[in-house]
């Protein structure tokens, strides 16, 4: 950190913000997020700094949106501090005007740039009719597939990607106890070649005819567990 | 009921619309043992999470409940459509937003009815959490249903529906009632009929309908409501909270995750009006007026700002700058809220009151828009009208507006008044063309643009408890010719007309002085799926009227009927504070054209300051 005395609003201190968004809070969209965490910062007085502009508001910088329904140990916010206060303080402040599905994890001085961020992790659990080893082993054939061609919405409309160099690693297991297949898989994170984890579903979707029925019988839950830097092994910090 | 409710409510939230409606999990909401409470409370806002969060009454209501330690009080609201269908299909029932718990299962469940049209919703709500819908079929083991809010001022349509209704403001009453639920459980003494006669006989504005009952006369009126036991009140009087200053206030907001409509800290500074329009039921019912002080107001705001976050705060009340101390109230709160980039913002602004100094206060400046209702069009109807503004006021408002460059003015009329004629109608149109006038006369106005002004037409609903509650609606039809003649008057390319739809005003002023026995058409209504009436894609006029038909009834009977002086409404049951006597002087005065002035002008002895209340400009008894 920057000693105290010369933290100031010409010379703000950044701070990264490690949170969970778990439980029912993965139906809040990135959006109302922003929002919600506007307020959190004004009440926990946190000395946060505030853009400079007509109509100032504290400046906000989210790392990789969260779409709804995925749950997530590790999102990160940066903030900038107008005055000094300790990490643990801030921490402490945070979590008396949070509640325990939206809770902040870590504060600390940002190591890395958000741009650093290469993969993120995912846990993916799928309740499914005919769930079993053969079918892990049919998920596991289809993301062995070279190319995995896809179709994804970009800003220009629909395009034809391939998936497959986007993902650097996939794990599927059956899990006899809960009758359900688990996938944990490590994709691209990086801003232009972002895969979403709900893309992996569709793949599943299209090729293997899974989740097809009623949502009571079938369905699944995304879980981010890490996000990673290049290496896609070294955690971000 | 399946015990799995609750994974399957979980799975439904997959594949419904805004599932941030449903999921709950807000910061600032009450989280209690309920193995440690005494009574649990379920409050319902019969409409949308986003409207329902929006109420003032409900945060208050909901602060007071859950400062007590043996009452837990918890929210719920109407699931929209799609939701509801997932929720029948699934077994699933209605449920409260902070514990997940089935309705069914609470102490008590409340409603605020706020506007007619939610009944539907109301007697959905109860269908879904898997109730009875009559009072007389629920058996002791099942919630007490109260109804609460403006419309419980005549809630005889849903009367059959409710077990009791709480009459005025409910901050004490509602926790006196809850009490005397815990005490009779608590000795053994509880069935449903003995707690509610002992609610009507010890709890002050505590009206049970099933303890009165109702005979008619031939012609359809009212004969008499005569109360089954004599040691309940014939007619049940409003409560009111005294000093507004003492009077609980929340110093902390549930906060909403997803976007509501009214998604700010909202200020109530007083209750009551001082002016007395004659077709504004809320300007009688919520007499006398009771204004807080600037200090205590300016404690709740930071406070609330402090454990909200909320970067904008509504000053609330009837009409904003009636309020004595506005000028000091406005200095006080800037002191702060500017440093901390917070706004002020005033829902309503009579035209005889705006200044510019009170335009430069508050954030509506950032918009390029403003809003005013002079309701009528020319002087004659808003003397009829006592709504005591002037052409030369309305000039000069929009010229103050126009002046610090704003090019949009949204005037607020309504069609159907008692005595309106076409005059009254062109008188709209040509004030409208004055306003787009005076803009071009303006020397500062913004040079290169030119102006918009809308004018918005609803039509007039007759209420209970206003001076015109003999007065009848005017048909559809004849609403309509109106609203077209309007329509062919404004020739000005820069006014643009909006109207309201006169078929949902109608039913809304058959429900507002309805009687009864339109509890069987609500029923009926209920079993063919009605609900979410308010809103326009839900509603269907011609559906209404044949419900009401299947249930014997007549809709012009309860609409386009003039009433007599003698005659007995369904609401005189209740006494609001305001005498029928005030009424029918204020009536005959709007026929005469003659104007009453505002309660700080002078006395018109209403007779709502036999309820006391501190700060109030009435005569004290």
């Amino acid at each position: 950190m920057l000693p105290a005395k010369m933290i100031s609003d010409a010379n703000p201190q950044p701070i990264r913000i490690k949170f969970r968004k778990v439980g029912m809070l993965r139906y809040i969209s990135h959006l109302d997020l922003q929002r919600t965490f506007a307020k959190v910062l004004v009440r926990s007085g946190i000395p946060a700094w505030y853009t400079q502009g007509f109509n100032p508001h504290a400046k906000m910088v989210f790392a990789l949106p969260l779409s709804i329904g995925t749950q997530s140990e590790c999102e990160y916010l940066d903030i900038r501090l107008r005055e000094h206060m300790t990490c643990n303080e801030i921490k402490y402040r945070l979590n008396c005007v949070l509640t325990d599905e939206l809770s902040v994890i870590d504060v600390y001085e940002p190591e890395q740039k958000f741009a650093d961020i290469g993969y993120a992790r995912y846990d993916i659990e799928i309740i499914t009719d005919g769930a079993s080893e053969e079918l892990a082993e049919k998920v596991r054939k289809l993301f062995e597939t070279r190319p995995l061609m896809m179709f994804k919405h970009t800003k220009s409309g629909e395009k034809e990607i391939d998936i497959a160099p986007l993902i650097k690693s996939m794990e599927v297991f059956y899990s006899a106890e809960k009758d359900s297949l688990n996938i944990s898989a490590v994709l691209s994170a990086v801003a232009e070649n972002y895969l979403s984890p709900e893309m992996l579903i569709t793949a599943m979707k299209d090729s293997l005819g899974i989740l097809s029925t009623d949502i009571m019988r079938e369905h699944y839950t995304i879980f981010r567990t890490a996000v990673y830097l290049s290496d896609g092994e070294t955690e971000f910090k | 009921m399946n015990e799995n409710y609750r994974e399957r409510l979980d799975n439904i939230l997959r594949a419904v619309q805004k599932p941030g409606r449903y999921c709950g999990g807000e910061y600032g909401q009450v989280l209690k043992d309920k193995n440690a409470v005494k009574a649990r409370f379920a409050f319902c806002f019969p409409d949308t999470y986003e409207i329902g969060m929006s109420n003032l009454g409900i945060r208050i209501l909901y602060g007071v409940l859950n400062r007590e330690d043996d009452i837990w009080c918890e929210r719920a609201y109407a699931p929209w459509t799609d939701m509801e269908e997932m929720m029948i299909k699934y077994d699933v029932p209605l449920t409260a937003q902070e514990s997940g718990d089935p309705l069914a299962e609470f102490d008590i469940i409340g409603f605020t009815l706020q506007y007619e049209m939610c009944y539907t919703n109301v007697l959905n709500m109860i269908k879904l959490a898997g109730l009875p819908l009559r009072s007389e079929d629920r058996t002791d083991d099942m919630p007490i249903i109260i109804g609460g809010g403006p419309c419980s001022y005549n809630a005889e349509p849903v009367a059959d529906f409710f077990d009791c209704f709480s009459i005025g403001e409910g901050e004490d009453a509602l926790v006196e009632f809850t009490k005397l639920y815990i005490k009779m459980k608590e000795e053994g003494t509880y069935s449903r009929s003995a707690f509610l006669h002992e609610a009507a006989k010890t709890v002050g504005g505590i009206y049970v309908p099933s303890l009165y009952d109702v005979t008619y006369n031939e012609d359809g009126t009212i004969k008499a409501y005569t109360p089954i036991y004599d040691d309940i009140p014939k007619r049940i009087t409003k409560r009111i909270m005294k000093d507004m200053d003492k009077s609980y206030f929340p110093d902390k907001v549930v906060m909403p995750y997803i976007e509501t409509v009214q998604d700010r800290i909202m200020l109530e500074v007083y209750r009551g009006c001082i002016r007395g329009c004659r077709f504004c039921q809320a300007g009688i019912i919520y007499r006398p007026v009771r204004e807080k002080t600037p200090e205590v107001l300016c404690k709740q705001a930071k406070c609330l700002y402090e454990n909200t976050g909320y970067d904008e705060i509504s000053l609330s009340s009837l009409s904003i700058s009636d309020y004595t101390q506005i000028e000091e109230l406005t200095t006080k709160l800037l002191q702060w809220t500017d440093k901390k980039n917070v706004s002020l913002s005033l829902p309503s602004l009579r035209v005889d009151s705006f200044t510019k100094e009170l335009m430069d206060k508050i954030a509506t400046v950032r918009s390029s828009s403003l809003t005013f209702a002079p309701e009528a069009g020319t002087q004659r109807l808003r003397d009829v009208i006592n709504k005591n503004v002037f052409e030369d006021d309305l000039m000069r408002a929009v010229n103050v507006a126009f002046d610090a460059g704003k090019t949009q003015v949204k005037l607020y009329f309504m069609n159907g008044l008692p005595t309106e004629t076409n005059e009254d109608l062109e008188g709209i149109a040509k004030l409208a063309t004055s306003v787009v006038d005076e803009y071009y006369h303006n020397p500062n106005h913004k040079k290169g643009k030119s102006p918009q002004v809308t004018i918005s037409v609803a039509c007039f609903v007759p209420k209970p408890f206003t001076a015109f509650q003999w007065e009848p609606q005017d048909t559809v039809d004849t609403l309509n010719e109106k609203l077209d003649y309007l329509g062919t008057c404004v020739t000005d390319r820069k006014v643009r007309y909006t109207h309201h739809e006169p078929h949902t005003s109608h039913i809304e002023a058959i429900l507002a002085r309805g009687d009864r026995r339109l509890g069987k058409a609500l029923e009926i209504a209920c079993e063919e799926g009605f609900h979410f009436d308010a809103w326009d894609e839900h509603f269907n006029y011609e559906k209404w009227i044949s419900v009401i038909k299947k249930a014997g009834l007549d809709p012009a009977f309860y609409s386009n009927r003039r009433r007599e002086y003698d005659e007995i409404f369904p609401w005189d049951i209740i006494d609001c504070g305001v005498s029928k006597e005030f009424l029918i002087r204020e009536h005959k005065n709007a026929l005469a054209g003659k104007t009453t002035p505002s309660c700080r002008e002078k006395c018109s002895a209403c007779g709502a300051n036999k309820l006391g209340g501190e700060r109030s400009c009435c005569p004290q008894k």
